[in-house]
């Protein structure tokens, strides 16, 4: 018995290490310097400032609340709409088909891509001066490029939820493929039997069987897209500005006070998506035990 | 006898000098001589922005070679992906506690807002600039040298190179007779083409559109002099409304209507190569040269400047506090100086993108002389015409201004 609960203690103890050192080291020492601990500097007051500047300030409030409403607005949208397309396309492609193989090569193909080559991937395609842009004037459809319509850099995000849209679907449809797999076709064709319709048997029965993965598949995406630096980056405005770039920005300030701005921003947006985890397991683990 | 009295009244002055330089010398080192000995046989690392591979070329070749054959050093050149990386690496290495001569970076290439972040931490090994010997060709009483970016040297860097602000322009779509020549002219060609022009948004990564902007507090308030020398609110005050009413009164006509606008010289290159603006920025002497070669700009781009106002600065060689061969970099950066190695990093053929570090009228030996009127003669047609840029040259001022303006632009002209 002892020996069982040493096995399970040695084995845990190297990950578990990592990710408190790592993790919660790097948590610990950013919100250190976000409430204006920074030794290097000579400044070792503990306040609260930098993070009333960035919520509150005339000088920051506005991006922050602005950025802040970008951000859900992104995030929200291009994980629904990733996760409605990946859907539909694993729904799709399940059946045995000729061209299977090919489409779900294709589907997977963007999964190992960088989201920095998928940005730049859309500058290339979708900018004012790039390659539909100049089809289009090419074909005569519009005058000069410059009246393509604004699809990457523009004030409402289209760039980059479009961007998520592209990268993310191909994560949902490789987990939904992997369910849908496994499945079978026993459970739809038992409610078929029982008389259910197309849209009876995708609504009552794939579903509901797909939804757990679905969901935990959707907060990786949010999660992810509420925090990563590189999409808007490059395909957003500089005003309203995302937060991860907002926050960046105060890294890239000569003067090292910025930083506890910085960091408080930081902090902030792993708060935000630390609350929303723990809403989305609370609603989960209510609705098993409704179940 | 008076021969004799001559040659002693020398004797005493160039002991005096002597002395004079000894005192100058940088920190922890007795004299020149003692700099050479202690870099004999060692390395020098160092860490400089990477991404051009006609500068890495350069400095392996100009420098690397002399190091070797003249100073026994070897040379380790470490390529960034930016400056900042070093500067973070310099901070989390005092962090961590790594000090005396246990880092391992020996030269950052570097100016302005990083420089001042090292500086802010007490970062820096020195003062050690007035104790290189070739310290003499450099115009230290010339703000534009002693200050960087409005902050004091105070001789915790050496410079390598300059540059100045003008503007590229593509021939195969204009003409040098019709571009602008001052901000009012620049006014009038924007209403005239509407949707062709922008300018990088003044900010964190953006320091030339702040530069861009600066210039036209010059050119409104009708000179650059009265800016000089310590911040002055009241000055300020008094014209930043003015130049954000003639900002906003372009923004109609600017691409995307001014609805955002390009963060960094990168965007401004790609919305001018690709035909979406007609201007772009530039700061090297030989204008749209370099990024010709790039890439970067079509091969038809070239320089042009407004007549006043335009400003210019240096950048330079600094040495971390905990540099491992701080003698071997003081060699370096001595030797980047000799007006023969500067006359050849102006020289387009050898492919460094850059201005003059020295002042060139300081040189008076007949070898730099010529080396450095070859290197003048010999810009390329993509360059502006040199007496019209030395003609517009203005330092840049106090500090204080760059924040300020970065913030007022973003309240008044982006969020207004």
């Amino acid at each position: 018995m002892g020996g069982e609960r040493l096995k399970i203690i040695l084995s845990l103890t190297p990950p578990l290490l990592i990710i408190i050192t790592l993790f919660f080291g790097g948590i610990l020492y950013g919100l250190l310097q976000s409430l204006g601990y920074q030794p290097a500097i000579g400044k070792y007051d503990i306040n609260f400032s930098a993070y009333y500047n960035v919520l509150f300030s005339e000088r920051y409030a506005r991006m922050f609340w602005t950025g802040l409403g970008l951000n859900l607005w992104v995030s929200f949208a291009s994980t629904f709409l990733a996760a409605v397309f990946a859907l539909f396309a694993a729904l799709a492609i399940r059946k045995t088909f000729f061209a299977k193989t090919i489409c779900n090569f294709i589907y997977s193909l963007n999964l190992p891509m960088p989201h920095l080559v998928v940005a730049v991937g859309m500058i290339f395609v979708f900018s004012q001066s790039g390659l539909l842009a100049r089809f289009a004037s090419q074909l005569g459809f519009i005058n000069s490029p410059g009246e393509f319509p604004v699809l990457v850099r523009d004030k409402y995000g289209f760039g980059i939820i479009l961007a998520y849209i592209w990268k993310e679907a191909a994560f949902f449809f490789i987990i939904l493929m992997s369910v849908l797999q496994s499945l079978g076709e026993n459970f739809e064709e038992l409610a078929q039997s029982l008389g259910a319709n197309k849209w009876q048997r995708f609504r009552y029965v794939i579903l509901p069987l797909v939804m757990p993965n679905l969901f935990s598949a959707s907060i990786i995406v949010f999660a992810f897209s509420f925090g990563a630096y590189e999409v808007p980056a490059l395909l957003g405005v500089i005003y309203p500005q995302m937060l991860p770039v907002m926050a960046f920005e105060f890294f890239l300030n000569p003067d090292l006070n910025a930083r506890s701005e910085g960091m408080a921003l930081s902090i902030i947006i792993a708060l935000i998506v630390m609350i929303l985890v723990i809403i989305y397991f609370w609603l989960t683990q209510a609705k098993i035990r409704k179940d | 006898m008076k021969f004799k009295i001559k040659f002693i009244t020398l004797a005493i002055i160039s002991l005096f000098f002597s002395k004079l330089v000894s005192a100058e010398t940088a920190p922890g080192f007795g004299s020149w001589d003692d700099v050479l000995k202690a870099a004999d046989g060692g390395q020098v690392n160092v860490y400089m922005w990477g991404g051009s591979d006609a500068i890495n070329g350069f400095v392996d070749d100009f420098y690397g070679v002399p190091l070797k054959e003249k100073y026994n050093i070897t040379l380790n050149r470490v390529p960034l992906a930016g400056t900042v990386d070093a500067v973070n690496q310099v901070l989390s290495e005092k962090e961590a506690g790594v000090t005396g001569d246990n880092g391992n970076i020996d030269l950052i290439w570097i100016n302005g807002e990083n420089f001042w972040t090292l500086k802010q931490a007490q970062l820096l090994y020195g003062p050690f600039a007035a104790g290189l010997p070739n310290s003499k060709f450099v115009a230290w009483d010339n703000p534009a040298v002693n200050l960087d970016f409005g902050r004091p040297v105070d001789g915790m860097e050496s410079p390598w190179s300059s540059a100045q602000f003008h503007f590229m322009y593509d021939s195969a779509r204009n003409n040098y007779d019709d571009m602008p020549r001052s901000y009012a002219e620049l006014s009038d060609w924007i209403a005239a083409n509407p949707g062709r022009f922008t300018y990088i948004r003044p900010g964190k990564g953006g320091f030339v559109g702040t530069r861009f902007v600066k210039q036209i507090f010059f050119e409104l308030s009708g000179g650059q002099e009265q800016w000089v020398g310590p911040f002055n609110q009241e000055l300020y005050d008094k014209w930043a409304p003015k130049v954000w009413e003639l900002l906003n009164s372009w923004e109609k006509n600017l691409w995307r209507s001014g609805e955002t606008y390009p963060k960094d010289n990168a965007e401004m290159h790609s919305l001018f190569a690709n035909g979406e603006v007609d201007l772009d920025f530039t700061q090297s002497p030989r204008g749209a040269g370099p990024t010709n070669t790039a890439g970067t700009t079509p091969p038809t781009s070239r320089a042009f400047a407004f007549y006043d106002n335009m400003i210019g600065d240096f950048n330079y060689w600094a040495i971390p506090y905990n540099a491992p061969n701080k003698a071997a970099a003081l060699v370096y950066a001595n030797l980047v100086l000799e007006p023969e190695l500067q006359a050849a990093q102006v020289q387009p053929a050898n492919g460094f993108c850059c201005g003059w570090g020295i002042s060139t009228a300081k040189v008076t030996d007949a070898a730099g002389k010529a080396a450095i009127n070859d290197a003048q003669n010999n810009l390329g047609d993509a360059a502006e015409d040199q007496n019209i840029l030395a003609k517009a040259l203005v330092s840049d001022i106090a500090a204080e201004y760059q924040d300020l303006i970065e913030a007022d632009w973003e309240a008044n002209v982006l969020l207004k």
